[in-house]
């Protein structure tokens, strides 16, 4: 009961945030030095083909009466029509979701799978070599930027080493569309090229998020175990002779946890809206180069659009991330 | 008015002689900078920490007499272009003959400047602001973390680029644009920490002795604040410099001919996997300077607020 | 409290074999990589890979550039087309064709064997229709038929296979122009056609065509793929190419090391210097160069002190370092182009000099200047493109010694187009190429320098000289050549003396190919990217 009351009282709140989000964003958008009608009309318009643009997508109409229409748009669930590709903005979101979602759950899953057991060892040998070197590992993690990670990456691994490939999602003809994950796809029609292709491509762009995502789980790993281990309930719990199994796994580790899982999802967060320089530089086609791409080229619908749909992602994700504390740890809701 | 002296709570809480108890404060501080100086100095990473931002702060200060070929940020050479490191050019030239290392050097004023802008501008707005959310608890409190929020629901990149991109590129805009991009997380950690300073029992007795609020704020809340502040701002200059470096790389931040780092990386992009040393300088300067900041944040941190211990020991 | 070691000896070493197991998949993983196919040169169906500035729009009649030729050429025919090198006029779909009326009426007879992909025969109705929608549109590709007066009135269907244009009068680029035309499928637009809008929603993404090969499938972030039509009028020989795939690389040294890796045939030819050395030496790629006609240009805006000064215009056109840029920066891999009519073209003036680089010059210019120098300069960049950015700063060091201030801005090629539509909001200065549309000096010193073209950005100097404003409208409107050549040189020698612009070089393209793609067929509009005639020769 207290949990669900909770997590009502967040979502109530995210709404006005989403709210002051979409006007922030638009009159962001609107700020541009570039007049959007001649955008939209494209070389060779003429003059009087501009002003019927302007007056068909109202840009002549006062700022706010223009943001009324959007939100009004938007309660209808219609993100306007991209300048670029002519499309509706949610189409558009919605292809290039799935690169996303799979780049980020493969690397959030890499990450975790890393993060957390070297963290654990980590703290359990505390000041070990193991120790000292995860320290190390995490610190230089936290200090290296994506972009610079990602140029390195491709510069060793696949420019001189060509272990990998340069960039793109996958090299060989896409494998069925059933998920849209091309690893699962690939999987699930039994393409085994396609499944290799795909991995090979992922690998690279995967190993470039994962790694600071990794440094800030261990890290995160690392001090929560520390911090439980040195409390009474875990020497009492090995002066009953619990088996030391039971121990760090069923005890140690739940508690430990808490912090960790909130930033993982943090982390699993601010990734869905996407990995912008990585995406970039390997040629990903997910919402982060989207997103560069509508505000580069000022397309305004597109950037609206996609502020907003990273404002509800982030928004979900951290109430998950709420919800998932406030069970792992009911002394949350209390608070 | 005199600062209140508290006893018995603060008194059971000693831990080594020669700490002094400042009595407004709620948990011990060693006194004076020399005993700060003192423990920075017994932590190795720490040190490291210091050397490498001392390192900066001067080849920044001394940046014209340092570079070998300070005339490099504007002037061209085309026909020594993309030459290897050599004892000339230790670190090369870049595509247009200008050598790297004495564009590196002014890099780093850019980037300092930047940083210490960005940060000192978001404290300014953010050390009040968080100051009144987090002590009062009316509309306008309400309204400043409504805005926070709304700031914070945007990826940190996205905000950036978007922000940079309406104002048009240049160096005063990406200063605006990161300092809008910023200022939530320091709101919210003034507020955090002033909410824990309000239960103290000693602001609750400076308001029944009828102090007013805003002294009580002045003078008792905000140099509790301070410290956790301090350690956030030493982390968060790390942050600034990898987004200013991620908008420079995408041409939103000073403009060509400036060597800003971010956008020294872009331009070597082009030449890959050739001339590797003009992608990988500016990239191990970037590093080399938030890793400094990190480890001098971290020791901070341990020494100023032992209670956010998170990740050393 | 000291903290004890709760980990047993045996959960250790478990998680170490666990990890060791893990790099050993690893490994296993790309030891595995040879599997792998990374180009299909043999197989059943032959792919051609080529990674040009992937268009966003597919739409014939909206785009019309150098990105766009990829689809207008291979997915599109046109009524004549631009084949070799120099170009020259091949009918295409019209088989022959007449001009009357003293160069008012043209009459194009087409062929009667040409379908749509889907079956139904391309006819005048089509012709017609085309006309009609790219004119109504009146994006891009419309511009030079606006200019001459066609409005789809004037275009009649005499027969099934004849169509006739009247000219107000006569309009002497009008041949060179129709190429830039494609001819779409009337019945599919009216099918997906929405409130009047002439199917452009549609068309972006899809197409409607009779070219040589057809649409699989688009994707705006990846490319598009196209598949042999078998009914192509034109016919396919024994060998040829099955599919052609147009995928995105975005950075240029990715482009080049896909090349070099076979995961693409072919690149772009806008190529830096420094690339192409690396391209030139690799055994399994060959660099084929063509002199173009495409000259790469920095305007300065005439209309906005201090560029209303001509002192002032010419102090700048003696301070940019011509030689060093070509010799240094583009490695001497172009060519001078000192005046607004490309090299190789007809009416190229051989005997004007132009500018050359002298701050002595420039310094004794800016002193004769009643305008003076108070603010900086802004110069717009073209953000991805190299050679744009390097004159920049080329010009900004030898500017500074002048003692002006030049402030680069990056930008984009759409956006700067975008603010040249008024006088208030173009740059004061930017830097592009100008490439070949079609092939006549209207494409070039026409478009840029006839004070009617204000708003557009060719003309994005807003130059006014009514002298040469009479020269280029008589020039347009006769059909002999050389009656024109003697206008066109008048009319440059006018503007170079002006010096609005600096003029600076003529683009020679370098087309990188894999070694085994043989029949590659260079033409100046579309840069070789007519993928018909190629195919893979397994010797090579």
């Amino acid at each position: 009961m207290n949990v669900l009351n909770y997590v009502a009282q967040r979502v109530v709140t995210l709404i006005p945030t989403l709210i002051g989000l979409v006007i922030l964003t638009f009159f962001l958008s609107r700020v541009v030095p570039a007049d959007p009608a001649a955008l939209i009309a494209g070389e060779g318009a003429s003059r009087q083909q501009i002003e019927a643009l302007r007056q068909r997508y109202g840009f002549d109409q006062p700022l706010l009466t223009q943001l009324g229409i959007y939100l009004a748009q938007l309660a209808t669930g219609n993100l306007g029509t991209s300048i670029y590709t002519g499309r509706p903005v949610l189409t558009d979101l919605r292809e290039r979701f799935p690169a996303t979602l799979e780049l980020t759950l493969v690397s959030i899953a890499l990450a975790t799978l890393l993060g957390i057991p070297l963290g654990m060892f980590a703290a359990l040998k505390h000041n070990s070599w193991l120790d000292h070197s995860l320290r190390a590992c995490t610190t230089a993690g936290l200090a290296i930027t994506g972009f610079w990670l990602a140029i390195m990456l491709q510069l060793f691994f696949s420019m001189e080493l060509d272990l990998f490939p340069l960039g793109g999602r996958i090299g060989v003809p896409e494998p069925r569309a059933l998920t849209g994950f091309f690893l699962l796809d690939a999987l699930l029609s039994l393409n085994g090229t396609a499944f290799l292709s795909a991995l090979k491509h992922i690998t690279l762009p995967a190993l470039t998020l994962a790694y600071p995502a990794f440094a800030t789980i261990a890290r995160f790993t690392r001090s929560g175990v520390l911090d439980v281990m040195q409390r009474d309930f875990i020497l009492y719990e090995k002066a009953m002779g619990l088996p030391h199994l039971l121990i760090t796994f069923k005890y140690l580790l739940r508690n430990a946890l808490t912090s960790t899982v909130a930033q993982i999802g943090l982390l699993f967060g601010s990734l869905l809206a996407g990995a912008v320089v990585t995406e970039q530089v390997y040629d990903w086609p997910g919402l982060g180069l989207y997103a560069v791409e509508s505000i580069m080229k000022f397309d305004y619908q597109a950037t609206l659009g996609i502020t907003l749909w990273a404002g509800v992602a982030y928004g979900a994700v951290n109430l998950m991330v709420e919800l998932a504390q406030a069970i792992i740890d009911p002394r949350v809701v209390r608070r | 008015m005199k600062p209140m002296v508290l006893n018995t709570r603060m008194q059971a809480e000693t831990t080594a002689p020669r700490v002094r108890y400042f009595p407004h404060r709620l948990w011990p501080v060693p006194s004076g900078w020399w005993l700060l100086g003192q423990k920075i100095l017994r932590d190795r990473l720490a040190v490291v920490g210091l050397c490498i931002l001392l390192g900066l702060l001067s080849t920044a200060v001394l940046a014209p007499s340092l570079a070998p070929f300070p005339e490099d940020i504007t002037a061209t050479h085309p026909a020594q272009r993309l030459r290897a490191p050599s004892w000339e050019h230790p670190l090369g030239t870049d595509t247009l003959g200008r050598d790297i290392y004495s564009r590196l050097l002014f890099g780093g004023r850019l980037t300092l400047i930047i940083s210490c802008t960005v940060v000192g501008v978001c404290m300014a707005i953010g050390v009040p602001t968080g100051l009144i959310a987090g002590y009062y608890e009316n509309a306008v409190s309400q309204l400043i973390l409504r805005l926070a929020d709304i700031f914070l629901a945007v990826p940190r990149v996205i905000l950036a680029l978007a922000m940079a991109q309406a104002l048009g590129p240049s160096l005063p805009n990406l200063i605006l644009a990161l300092t809008v991009t910023y200022w939530p997380w320091f709101t919210l950690i003034v507020v955090a920490e002033t909410r824990t300073v309000k239960k103290a029992t000693f602001v609750e007795a400076t308001e029944a002795l009828g102090v007013r609020p805003w002294r009580t704020i002045l003078y008792h809340v905000l140099p509790n604040v301070l410290s956790p502040l301090i350690v956030r701002s030493t982390l968060s200059m790390g942050l600034t410099i990898m987004t200013a470096a991620v908008l420079g790389f995408l041409g939103m931040g000073a403009q060509p001919p400036a060597p800003e780092w971010g956008a020294m990386i872009a331009e070597a992009r082009l030449y890959l996997p050739d001339a590797l040393w003009y992608a990988t300088a500016p990239g191990l300067a970037i590093f080399l300077v938030v890793m400094g900041f990190n480890l001098l944040g971290d020791a901070l941190r341990d020494i100023l607020d032992p209670r956010l211990r998170r990740g050393r020991r | 409290m000291a903290v004890q070691h709760i980990v047993p000896q045996w959960q250790r070493r478990t998680f170490l074999k666990g990890a060791g197991l893990g790099v050993l998949a690893a490994s296993g993983l790309t030891a595995l990589q040879p599997l792998c196919p990374q180009s299909w040169a043999a197989g059943e169906r032959t792919r051609f890979v080529s990674t040009w500035n992937a268009p966003d729009i597919l739409d014939p009649h909206v785009k019309y550039d150098v990105g766009a030729a990829a689809f207008n050429l291979n997915l599109y025919d046109n009524l004549l087309r631009y084949h070799g090198n120099p170009p020259e006029i091949v009918p295409w779909l019209a088989e022959t064709h007449e001009i009357t009326d003293d160069g008012r009426k043209w009459i194009f007879h087409l062929r009667r064997d040409a379908t749509f992909h889907d079956g139904s025969a391309l006819t005048a109705e089509a012709v017609s229709f085309s006309f009609a929608r790219l004119l109504t549109l009146g994006k891009g590709p419309s511009a030079i038929f606006k200019r001459m007066g066609l409005t789809p009135e004037t275009i009649r269907v005499l027969d099934p296979y004849t169509i006739e244009f009247q000219l107000a009068q006569p309009f002497g680029p009008f041949r060179m122009a129709i190429p830039i035309v494609s001819i779409v499928n009337p019945a599919l637009i009216k099918a997906h056609e929405q409130n009047g809008d002439w199917a452009e929603p549609w068309l972006a993404q899809n197409e409607a065509g009779s070219g040589a090969y057809r649409l699989v499938k688009f994707d705006q972030a990846t490319g598009f793929l196209m598949e042999r039509f078998p009914e192509f009028w034109g016919g396919w020989r024994e060998k040829h190419i099955d599919e052609v795939e147009i995928r995105v690389i975005r950075e240029q040294s990715s482009r080049t090391l896909a090349l070099m890796k076979g995961d693409v045939h072919m690149i772009e030819t806008l190529l830096g210097a420094d690339q192409l050395e690396k391209l030139e030496k690799h055994p399994r790629i060959k660099v084929i160069p063509y002199e173009s006609m495409r000259f790469f240009v920095i305007r300065m805006h005439n209309q906005r002190p201090p560029f209303t000064d001509i002192n002032v215009r010419k102090a700048f056109s003696y301070a940019f370092n011509y030689k060093s840029f070509i010799e240094d920066l583009m490695k001497g891999r172009v060519v001078r182009n000192p005046v607004p009519i490309p090299r190789p073209l007809w009416s190229y003036p051989t005997d004007l000099p132009g500018y050359e680089y002298d701050l002595d010059k420039a310094k004794a210019y800016l002193a004769k200047a009643t305008v003076k120098i108070n603010r900086p300069i802004e110069v717009h960049v073209q953000a991805p493109l190299e050679p744009t950015v390097q004159a920049a700063l080329l010009f900004q060091s030898d500017l500074a010694k002048l003692g002006i201030e030049l402030k680069i801005v990056k930008s984009m090629f759409p956006t700067i187009v975008a603010s040249t539509k008024t006088v208030e909001s173009t740059p004061d200065m930017w830097i592009h190429w100008i490439s070949t549309y079609f092939v006549d000096p209207e494409n070039w010193i026409g478009e840029m320098y006839d004070s009617a073209n204000g708003g557009t950005w060719k003309a994005s100097s807003w130059y006014k000289n009514p002298q040469v404003d009479a020269l280029l409208g008589r020039a347009r409107s006769i059909l002999e050549q050389e009656e024109r050549t003697k206008l066109y040189a008048e009319a440059c020698r006018l503007v170079v003396e002006d010096a609005p612009d600096l003029w600076v070089y003529n683009t020679i393209e370098y087309v990188p190919l894999a070694k085994n793609v043989q029949g590659f067929q260079f033409s100046l509009v579309g840069s070789g990217q007519e993928f018909w005639p190629l195919y893979f020769d397994p010797r090579a």
